[in-house]
């Protein structure tokens, strides 16, 4: 049985162009595979409490790892919402009142519309296969184990992330943050992986913070198109203050 | 030139109801208990009311039509008010609404700060209020790297949340009760994006309010600008004739790693119509932090030299204070809760604010906000009237958005 686990890791990895024995790679093809460079796509975020569920729809659009822009969809209260992020600068703009406001960096941290994801996670500021050093810890099971490291000149929230990804596609299955003391505070689950313009991506993402897991926020990916042109000014504040 | 601008704006409105178009718009509620300021009750202010309530119903109805490059944007704003505040005849030398306070209660009364096209419709009569005002609506094109706006336009920048004074067209309301609330101006407005990181916007408004309104207008010619000077520093600069004087002034905002800072300086010459008056000039430092995912601070401290020739009841600045220190926290202990706390300090007077906000989300698209304003600390100046006309209020806000 072992034995074939084996095989079969090494047989699909090798087959999808990655060095299993190099965590670094490891991790550079998940995010090549999840993130590609530019996407746009449509995702449901379900906030979720034993006694009450708020869901808002949220369009994003990513270019590489320095331009992003985020539109609520819905509820009424937060739609047409917008934040723009170009490198560390970030703006928030609330159409109806036309007003844009910078916002500091240090935002970045804070928790994304009260969900359990940060502005971090959503606008997809920092890189796993960048912003962090990589090793394989010991396998779990089916889970390559790979311990990531935040590197001295990088500028994320979270010092230290484990990654237990898949033997099969090589794509994570989990998450667990760890904070400055070392302790855990939250865990992210993916799963339905779905093929997007030949990208395989998990499609339905839990974050379970720590100290509360009768709470979580799950985002669904209804669609991600990889193969998206953006117009040269897409990422500007001329299109951020344009709708 | 009124009635052309009509025509075309029905005309181009008309042949756009087959193109993509959007409506939402917010209802809220608010019911407040006012407790007044003891020195307010004798002269020079007459304030001679002890504790009354005040009911606040408005709301806006917000729509958009977009074909190519056009669009059209419009906001109408209707609000009910009512309180025994308003019964009683004018006293004194004000000839304002009879007591002061329904003013500040509504803040910002003037949904148009600088109005030629009027489309507004206000009534008092009674013991109420009745205002239904079109603020927004105006016509755009946007070019490659240009834009071009004519009609009542919002025009909002900067950076300061309690005192702004680089933007002379829309008042905070940080220090307010009310939410989803913009000052509309009347005129034209050219924005060039050049490159990346520089855009600058030409404004020409104008306001037949102050004068008689078909006599002269009162025109304001504005220059705003963005520049990015680096990945952490940006600098904005304003300069242009507004309300009768010429004001240059700027803002400079940098990213530290753990906080954004921001200044801002606004210089004010006098008057130049030949009334009497002193130049003016603010100051402003910023700074604004996210301390833990659910906590969040802002300090915004500075100065506004005093317009010595103003009256009491033409003030156009929410809570007049010359020196001032504010704190701001938010924090969201649960998804669905917010609470914040502001405190206002007059650093001359000694004269300190404190506003309180819990909002509760109760559905997706509704929410319940409970609100206390109150002076904490009296000011040891005895010449600041403004400071003794703030009262010390309790409320409840229901809005719903759609």
């Amino acid at each position: 049985m072992l034995k074939n686990w084996i095989r079969k890791d090494i047989v699909l990895c090798v087959a999808i162009g990655v060095n299993a024995k190099s965590a670094d790679q490891w991790l550079k093809y998940a995010e090549s595979q999840m993130r590609g460079d530019r996407s746009h796509s449509e995702m449901t975020m379900t906030i979720q409490t034993p006694n009450w569920n708020r869901t808002l729809e949220i369009e994003s659009d990513i270019e590489g790892k320095k331009e992003a822009l985020s539109t609520i969809l819905s509820p009424a209260k937060e739609k047409g919402i917008r934040t723009l992020r170009i490198e560390n600068n970030m703006w928030n703009y609330f159409p109806k009142l036309k007003r844009k406001v910078a916002v500091s960096s240090s935002m970045l941290l804070a928790s994304w519309m009260g969900s359990d994801f940060t502005n971090d996670d959503v606008l997809k500021a920092s890189s796993m296969a960048e912003d962090y050093s990589h090793k394989f810890a010991k396998d779990e099971k089916k889970f390559k184990v790979i311990e990531n490291l935040a590197k001295s000149n990088s500028k994320v929230m979270w010092p230290r992330i484990v990654t237990y990804a898949s033997k099969e596609d090589c794509l994570p299955r989990m998450y667990k943050y760890f904070d400055k003391e070392g302790k855990l505070k939250r865990t992210l689950h993916f799963s339905a992986i779905k093929k997007f313009n030949g990208h395989k991506v998990p499609t339905h993402w839990e974050m379970i913070p720590e100290n509360d897991k009768t709470k979580k926020t799950i985002i669904d990916y209804k669609s991600i198109d990889f193969n998206i042109k953006f117009k040269p000014n897409h990422f500007s504040q001329m299109n951020l203050t344009g709708n | 030139m009124k009635f052309f601008l009509l025509i075309f704006l029905v005309f181009v409105t008309y042949s756009a109801l087959a193109m993509e178009s959007e409506f939402s718009g917010n209802i809220e509620g608010q019911i407040r208990n006012s407790t007044n300021n003891s020195e307010a009750k004798d002269a020079p202010l007459f304030q001679d009311w002890n504790r009354e309530n005040f009911y606040l119903l408005y709301g806006n109805l917000h729509g958009k039509v977009e074909f190519g490059e056009s669009r059209i944007e419009a906001n109408w704003f209707a609000r009910y008010s009512e309180s025994n505040l308003y019964e009683p005849a004018p006293i004194g030398p004000f000839n304002r609404p009879p007591y002061i306070a329904t003013g500040i209660f509504t803040f910002p009364n003037r949904l148009v700060a600088r109005d030629i096209f009027q489309m507004q419709h206000i009534d008092q009569s009674g013991n109420h209020q009745t205002e239904s005002i079109l603020n927004k609506f105006y016509y755009e094109w946007d070019g490659s790297d240009k834009r071009f706006m004519i009609g009542r336009l919002y025009v909002n920048y900067g950076l300061g949340e309690i005192f702004n004074p680089i933007n002379p067209f829309n008042q905070p309301t940080a220090l307010t009760s009310t939410s989803q609330v913009a000052q509309g101006n009347d005129g034209a407005s050219f924005t060039f994006f050049m490159k990346d990181n520089h855009l600058i916007q030409f404004l020409f408004l104008g306001d037949k309010r102050i004068e008689n309104y078909d006599g002269s207008i009162n025109k304001t010619f504005w220059i705003h600008g963005e520049y990015q000077f680096s990945d952490k520093l940006q600098i904005d600069y304003v300069l242009g004739e507004d309300q009768s004087r010429n004001k240059i002034g700027g803002q400079a905002s940098y990213q530290f790693d753990e906080a954004l800072m921001f200044f801002q300086f606004l210089y004010q010459t006098e008057l130049i119509t030949p009334e009497p008056s002193n130049n003016l000039w603010d100051l402003l430092v910023g700074l604004d932090q996210q301390l833990t995912t659910k906590w969040h601070i802002r300090f915004e401290g500075g100065y506004q030299k005093q317009d010595q020739y103003a009256s009491l009841t033409t003030f156009t600045r929410f809570l007049p204070t010359e020196y001032f220190a504010a704190l701001a926290n938010v924090y969201e202990p649960h998804p669905l809760v917010k609470v914040s706390g502001t405190i206002i300090n007059d650093i001359k007077s000694g004269f300190s604010y404190f506003i309180a906000k819990g909002t509760f989300s109760v559905t997706k698209s509704t929410e319940i906000e409970a609100f206390g304003f109150s002076p904490v600390s009296a000011g040891d100046e005895t010449d600041n009237l403004a400071q003794k006309l703030v009262t010390t209020d309790l409320g409840i806000a229901l809005r719903t958005f759609f």
